[in-house]
């Protein structure tokens, strides 16, 4: 039963709420990792400031009897730095862009309490278009996906999404698929 | 009791439940909200460090002795 339990860990599948009987998801879209990494890093940084100051003050610490004050100050700080640090994670891992073989839909977590999901139906899209903007967007292979549909002037913009190309290439796919009344294959 | 002991004890506990409702919103966000393994993995690491931090914390909360801070 406990090794059934850490399967969770291996084999779970990309299902989301509102998911439609037999709607497949054909491609789970995050942001290119270099977008978390940059505040990670620098936030990384705050992890040594204890080091620091206790590398520098310990022993004027010791000897006026804050050693202990000083140890307890620290653990707190590393709390409050772990926590950060998974609010970040938790807020880049819930944005996400999910494709199935009838729709894309858009979930934008810009906070906790602050969610926007957007949906488009495979069969409103006229058009997906792709930019990547700058040296490391080019490099790293990512950038935005454009997808304008049909319906009204309304575009929906994925940000810096890794390997833009391929994600235009299955959209367009699904989409003349849909319209030509056949599964897209991927 | 000293009344400073007592601040500083409820300043403690205070400090404690305001970080585990937030890593109970964090964990709830992953679990529930998450699409894939991802989250589920991320979710194990927080909770496993958030009890590695807390538990040191609270050994380090237990060796201070409040009391003795204070000038005479």
């Amino acid at each position: 039963m406990i090794k059934e339990f850490f399967t969770i860990f291996r084999e779970s599948e990309n299902s989301f709420e509102g998911q439609k009987e037999g709607e497949k998801v054909l491609l789970l879209l995050r942001r290119h990792i270099f977008v978390i990494l940059v505040p990670l890093t620098l936030f990384t940084l705050g992890a040594l400031v204890p080091v620091v100051v206790g590398a520098l003050f310990w022993s004027y610490l010791a000897d006026n009897g804050w050693r202990e004050l000083f140890l307890l100050v620290s653990s707190l700080w590393y709390l409050g730095f772990w926590l950060s640090i998974f609010y970040l994670l938790t807020i880049y891992t819930l944005n996400t862009v999910i494709i199935t073989d009838r729709r894309i839909i858009d979930r934008d977590q810009h906070d906790f309490f602050n969610l926007k999901v957007s949906e488009l139906h495979s069969d409103r899209i006229q058009d997906v278009s792709i930019h990547t903007n700058g040296v490391i967007e080019t490099f790293l292979e990512f950038g935005d996906v454009t997808v304008q549909t049909a319906a009204s002037e309304r575009h929906f913009v994925f940000h810096q999404m890794p390997q833009p190309e391929k994600i235009k290439d299955l959209i367009m796919q699904i989409t003349s698929s849909r319209h030509a009344g056949v599964k897209a294959a991927v | 009791m000293f009344p400073l002991e007592i601040i500083f004890n409820i300043a403690a506990a205070i400090a404690f439940l305001i970080y585990w409702v937030a890593a109970f919103i964090v964990l709830y966000h992953l679990t529930r909200f998450g699409i894939g393994v991802q989250p589920k993995r991320l979710a194990a690491i927080f909770l496993f460090g958030s009890l590695i931090f807390s538990a040191l914390s609270i050994v380090l909360f237990m060796n201070v002795n409040i009391t003795s801070l204070i000038p005479k």
